[in-house]
């Protein structure tokens, strides 16, 4: 009986793999055209921490998958209804299609913050206000970066961290997680394509966690140049020219506008907005800020609320590419371990 | 629900300064009542240190001022700096929360400087007197009337930063408020016509909240002052009610005063 996975994100992509590998039958399927998840969907440049192309690095995760036998992939496909007991579930799709599976993980991933929910930062009013997205973008599609207003290279460049993150004004009451080293990583960018460019990074805590300490938050400085300054910046506006950015630089204390030709919202991971309806169709719970619940952090890693049911990635909570696959991995064999119980069970 | 103080050192100075040390039992007594006020825990949830408070301040652009520091010396419970802060820079705040719209964490800058600001009052801070001196005829006025401003204390001596718009004083400002249509406007003492009772029973408000007591340690003077206008009141209120007779009329309204 096959393991049904949702998502064909990097958690999904690692547990259908893992899961293939072991000889077990999965149906992956995904409600976007293309497989890949957020790095392929969004664009993304080079990932943190590997400095791979996220079209080498999850192209490659994604081609694995499609030449696996034993992966039936269904894009543009959700599933409508999910039924039944560990080891005997039906999930019917959005295709009519009904699978009996003995096990499913959601790997349903997040959704970008959308920086309209704080207008004060400008995004949606200037044209030159843009998010950590669209730079990537501006990077992988080999546009190079660029003010969308008239295309000029950028000469001076603020990238804003803890936009939909950290802020209880909006209800977003979490870190993103990677932000800080995504924005240490594209500020790098910046500098190696524009060396002329200066970059900026308003923080409020710098969180470049684990190993990426020296390889990007040090890195960035003493190799790029990039200037930290710890601000929360109050409002982007403009001068009629320039965008004009106001801040208190609060170590060295003193107010601070400064104009800028390009301002970065480095946004946030917020609940997948389509968690209401997943809970509802699979039975599993939410936790408090709308993420999947996990049932248990000790009991195994990948457990959501409903026996048979397993979570992984950045439907949880902000999550890294690396870790999603770790725990899309865990997903598997957790999956793994209800096929098998099942099946003795059967016999 | 009262907040309970996590301070543990029992002295935060400078070691090397020659001044002598502030008596830490008025320190201690002043914070407590500024983090003992029932809005305190409610405006202060903590503090990410990120500025905006202070960026987006309209005081902080001109004065030597940050709400985030004021936050910071409360949340660390600096007591010689909330101490130092009451002396002058709490009095730079224009009270317009946007601070308390924009803080990632929920905090209200603006209400928590409100509330040291009516400690330095309760304690009688030099600087509290200071701020608050130019307005002693519009507390004179607010307190025995309940109204701020009338049109007997436009004059021009009062108002020089009116510029040349000022000659419009001299204007008869009697006659003027008399073509008023709504006879209440028809004063000059009061900005409208204050129902005695009402100042009366606004007198008992000030007492009850005490807003006397904050009155007198800021300026005694004043003090007095309304203390003997109100006690003249409160007689003509009497008078009055004895003139109407019986229970029944007493309640009816008094006369209107006549500006």
């Amino acid at each position: 009986m096959t393991v049904l996975v949702v998502g064909a994100g990097p958690a999904g992509l690692a547990a259908a793999h893992a899961l293939a590998r072991v000889g077990e039958p999965v149906t992956l399927v995904d409600k976007a055209q293309r497989l890949g998840g957020a790095p392929i969907l969004s664009g993304y440049a080079k990932l943190i921490p590997s400095g791979e192309w996220a079209r080498d690095a999850i192209g490659g995760m994604v081609r694995r998958v499609q030449e696996a036998a034993l992966v039936r992939v269904a894009t543009t496909t959700t599933v409508s209804a999910f039924e039944g007991e560990p080891g005997r579930f039906t999930a019917r799709l959005s295709d009519g299609a009904s699978v009996p599976c003995a096990a499913a993980i959601l790997c349903t991933g997040f959704t970008h913050f959308d920086s309209i929910n704080k207008p004060e930062w400008g995004f949606g009013t200037y044209a030159d206000v843009v998010t950590t997205t669209q730079v990537e973008q501006m990077i992988s599609s080999g546009q190079g970066v660029r003010c969308p207003s008239d295309g000029r290279k950028p000469e001076r460049v603020a990238i804003l961290l803890c936009v939909g993150s950290r802020d209880r004004q909006i209800g977003r009451e979490w870190c993103s997680k990677v932000c800080c080293t995504v924005s240490a990583n594209l500020a790098m960018e910046i500098r190696e394509e524009l060396p002329q460019c200066h970059v900026y990074i308003y923080y409020m805590d710098i969180r470049t966690f684990g190993l990426n300490e020296d390889l990007y938050y040090w890195r960035s400085q003493e190799e790029f140049k990039v200037k930290y300054i710890k601000a929360r910046i109050a409002e982007v506006t403009s001068d009629g020219n320039r965008l004009v950015v106001k801040g208190e630089d609060t170590l060295v204390k003193r107010p601070i506008t400064i104009p800028f030709d390009l301002v970065v919202h480095a946004v946030g991971m917020d609940p997948n907005v389509d968690n209401r309806a997943l809970a509802e169709v699979f039975g599993v719970g939410l936790q408090h800020h709308g993420y999947l619940a996990r049932g248990s952090a000790y009991a195994g890693m990948a457990l959501s609320t409903r026996p048979g049911v397993f979570v992984a990635g950045a439907a949880t909570g902000p999550e890294t590419i690396d870790d999603s696959i770790a725990q899309g991995e865990a997903a598997a064999i957790a999956a793994l371990g209800v096929v098998r119980t099942s099946a003795v069970q059967a016999a | 629900m009262h907040a309970t103080s996590t301070r543990k050192q029992q002295y935060i100075g400078d070691p090397l300064s020659q001044q002598p040390a502030l008596d830490r039992a008025r320190l201690e007594e002043i914070f407590n009542d500024i983090q003992s006020d029932a809005r305190y825990d409610h405006e202060l949830n903590g503090c990410l240190n990120c500025g905006i408070c202070t960026a987006t301040c309209p005081a902080a652009h001109y004065y030597d001022f940050s709400p985030r520091e004021i936050v910071q010396l409360l949340w660390t419970e600096n007591l010689e700096g909330i101490y130092d802060a009451m002396q002058e820079k709490i009095w730079a705040c224009a009270q317009c929360y946007t601070c308390a719209a924009r803080c990632p964490f929920r905090n209200s800058p603006g209400s928590l400087i409100m509330i040291m600001r009516e400690v330095a009052i309760k304690h009688g801070f030099q600087s509290a007197k200071d701020v608050l001196r130019p307005f002693s005829r519009v507390m004179l006025k607010l307190i025995s009337t309940g109204n701020q401003l009338s049109p007997d204390m436009i004059t021009a001596d009062h108002f020089a930063d009116w510029g040349p718009n000022i000659s419009k004083v001299d204007a008869p400002l009697k006659l003027l408020r008399a073509a008023i249509p709504m006879p209440t406007l028809n004063t000059m003492k009061t900005a409208w016509e204050v129902n005695l009772k009402t100042s009366i029973e606004l007198y008992t408000i000030w007492e009850m909240t005490g807003v006397l007591k904050q009155l007198e340690t800021i300026d005694e003077n004043l003090f007095d002052v309304i203390s003997d206008i109100m006690d003249e009141r409160r007689e003509d209120y009497e008078d009055w009610c004895e003139s109407q007779g019986d229970n029944e009329t007493r309640r009816a309204a008094p006369p209107e005063e006549t500006a």
